[in-house]
């Protein structure tokens, strides 16, 4: 049996927006091991991150979080994988920063990741959640659409990269 | 046989002849001697310094690329008198009355090393050679006394104007107002800061997104992200113009704050210690155990024993102090040099001072000074060396290989170390050449 693509969220966080080594770095790793279905680029304001982030309520760094997300331009990525969720959060490395460095040195957290608010990026931690926060960023999506129509498409080829969306694209 | 002796007999008479007439000059004539050339070796002036930076070499350090782990002479021309690291830039000041005092390298995203367009409209994101950052001073005359730099963003301490800020405003880390839809990619702004509360500022200290002044008076202002509590003015709130400091601190005189990240120490004249901010990994040990201290707190009796404390630094997990016996303390998280099996610990914990180079034969040596990045530390001792451990990200502990480091090892700089500046993964060290 041939299994389907899975779609995952990763979301890069204001600090590594602006370093452009640390972004050339995740780009480069974004395009080679996953497909990218889509990409945004966005400035969070704090009531849309704090919808965001609505499960971490109770949490002592919610205000910590929100108001982290809310500093400066985001980029978001829709990947596909046949393991995207667990590949992503894999490659990402332990959620604290301070620990990261010891548990797992050469994940992307524990080479880029400044604390543990700061740590570099977000990936969606299980199906349920990354179809919620896809649907929160890009709700002209359609999962049954994509599922029925464009997955194959983008599991069998012919796709191409397109480096100016930063997309995988159908190759013409 | 005859040829031989004759031979033999010659040569003793040669150097008999050639022994009384060397001695004889040295006594007679002593004039001549002055008169022949000597060879002398340069000596460096004691206002001579050099500047080394190692760490990641991408984010600008120098021309060159990936050139890890190794030390690299930066070529300034001008008589270097303060550095600073940020997250991938470093900023240098220089003894000068020109318009140019202060110059910048590295990542330039959020404008925090000026503006720098070689076209126009097209702002420059990252500089790969020091560049002079412009700043509207109002008299040349002024002196840059002191320089900080965060995340994305850098301050200017100057001996008579105040403070100028440049770059990110997202916090209010410059001392400003906080503009949401502002654009910091090729801004042209910098932010002057005169007085605070009608006194002068004579220190500054940036943690990532937060600003800290001190002044004539010892009076802590701050300014920017309070999240962690690291503005320490009692609230968790961003702070655009600089507030004091409530807690702990209202009623001492502080010399000196440090802070690299989200946990803030502060030091007052008596040698006691005060902290504020981010206390996760204990860094601030507070009786109910918070996380997120948002007043200063005064760590009196939890440095109880230690003597008079002269230096602090506040890393990402852990803070680091030395006393006036040259003795260095660490408590918190993380790679603290007390051997490959210590993660953790809550007290204050001694590095021993062998590890210093402190011996029988060279009992004086003291570590005087210290200073943390993110996950590394470092510590300069009175004769003029370099000793760093820790985390060695990218080889910013400068040991010629990018190995963690867990205990303290002396950095191989052919010079006296007088300052270091350590940032998330890459360190500078101002230095006085010995030749």
């Amino acid at each position: 049996m041939i299994s389907k693509l899975q779609l995952s969220l990763a979301i890069i966080k204001p600090h590594t927006v602006k370093n452009p080594v640390a972004l050339t770095y995740i780009r480069n790793v974004l395009k080679n091991k996953f497909v990218v279905i889509k990409t945004k680029r966005l400035f969070l304001d704090k009531s849309t991150a704090a919808n965001f982030y609505i499960e971490h309520k109770d949490k002592f760094f919610f205000n910590r979080l929100v108001t982290f997300m809310s500093s400066g331009y985001i980029d978001l990525h829709v990947l596909g994988h046949k393991n995207a969720i667990h590949l992503w959060r894999k490659m990402l490395g332990p959620t604290k920063v301070y620990k990261a460095q010891f548990e797992d040195p050469y994940s992307l957290r524990g080479m880029f990741g400044l604390s543990d608010t700061r740590n570099v990026a977000h990936g969606s931690d299980s199906l349920t959640s990354a179809e919620r926060e896809i649907k929160f960023f890009f709700p002209e999506f359609s999962f049954y659409e994509w599922h029925s129509s464009n997955e194959e498409l983008y599991r069998k080829g012919p796709i191409i990269f397109n480096k100016h969306l930063f997309q995988h694209v159908r190759k013409l | 046989m005859n040829t031989l002796k004759v031979l033999l007999r010659s040569r003793s008479n040669n150097n008999l002849i050639f022994r009384t007439a060397t001695t004889k000059k040295k006594i007679h004539d002593p004039k001549e001697e002055e008169l022949l050339p000597i060879f002398q070796y340069p000596v460096s002036k004691s206002s001579d310094r050099r500047v080394y930076v190692w760490g990641l070499a991408e984010t600008g350090l120098e021309l060159l690329l990936k050139g890890l782990h190794t030390h690299k002479k930066k070529s300034f021309f001008f008589q270097v008198t303060q550095i600073a690291c940020g997250y991938g830039f470093t900023v240098a000041a220089i003894k000068t009355n020109e318009q140019h005092k202060v110059f910048g390298t590295g990542i330039n995203t959020d404008s925090q090393i000026g503006y720098h367009a070689p076209r126009i409209g097209h702002p420059l994101e990252m500089l790969l050679s020091p560049a002079p950052i412009y700043v509207p001073y109002k008299s040349l005359e002024n002196k840059v006394i002191g320089v900080a730099a965060g995340r994305a963003h850098t301050l200017i301490l100057t001996d008579n104007e105040g403070v100028y800020s440049l770059g990110n405003n997202a916090y209010g880390q410059c001392g400003r107002k906080i503009n949401n839809a502002e654009e910091y990619r090729g801004s042209m702004h910098s932010h002057h800061i005169s007085k605070l509360g009608k006194e002068q500022v004579i220190d500054i200290c940036a943690g990532q997104d937060h600003s800290l002044f001190v002044t004539e008076s010892g009076k802590v202002y701050s300014c920017g992200w309070g999240a962690d509590g690291q503005t320490g003015l009692g609230n968790f709130d961003n702070q655009g113009p600089p507030a004091a400091v409530k807690g702990d601190i209202t009623s001492e005189k502080i010399i000196k704050v440090a802070s690299t990240v989200d946990c803030v120490l502060a030091l007052n004249d008596k040698g006691e210690i005060f902290g504020w901010g981010n206390s996760e990994y204990g860094q601030i040990p507070m009786s109910s155990k918070q996380q997120q201290v948002n007043m200063s707190y005064a760590l009196v009796n939890f440095t109880k024993g230690l003597g008079k404390i002269v230096d602090i630094a506040a890393g990402g997990s852990f803070c680091l102090i030395c006393n006036d016996q040259g003795d260095v303390f660490v408590w918190g998280f993380g790679l603290l040099g007390l051997g490959p099996n210590v993660h953790h610990t809550a007290n204050p914990k001694q590095i021993p001072p062998t590890l210093f180079g402190r011996n029988e034969f060279n009992s004086e040596c003291m570590v005087q000074k210290v200073s943390c990045g993110i996950g590394h530390l470092a510590a300069i001792t009175n004769n003029g060396d370099l000793y760093t451990w820790g985390r060695n990200r990218h080889g910013c502990l400068g040991l010629g290989h990018d190995k963690d480091q867990h205990f303290p090892l002396k950095v191989s700089i052919g010079a006296h170390v007088l300052n270091v500046s350590c940032s998330v993964d890459h360190t500078v060290a101002i230095c006085k050449p010995f030749m």
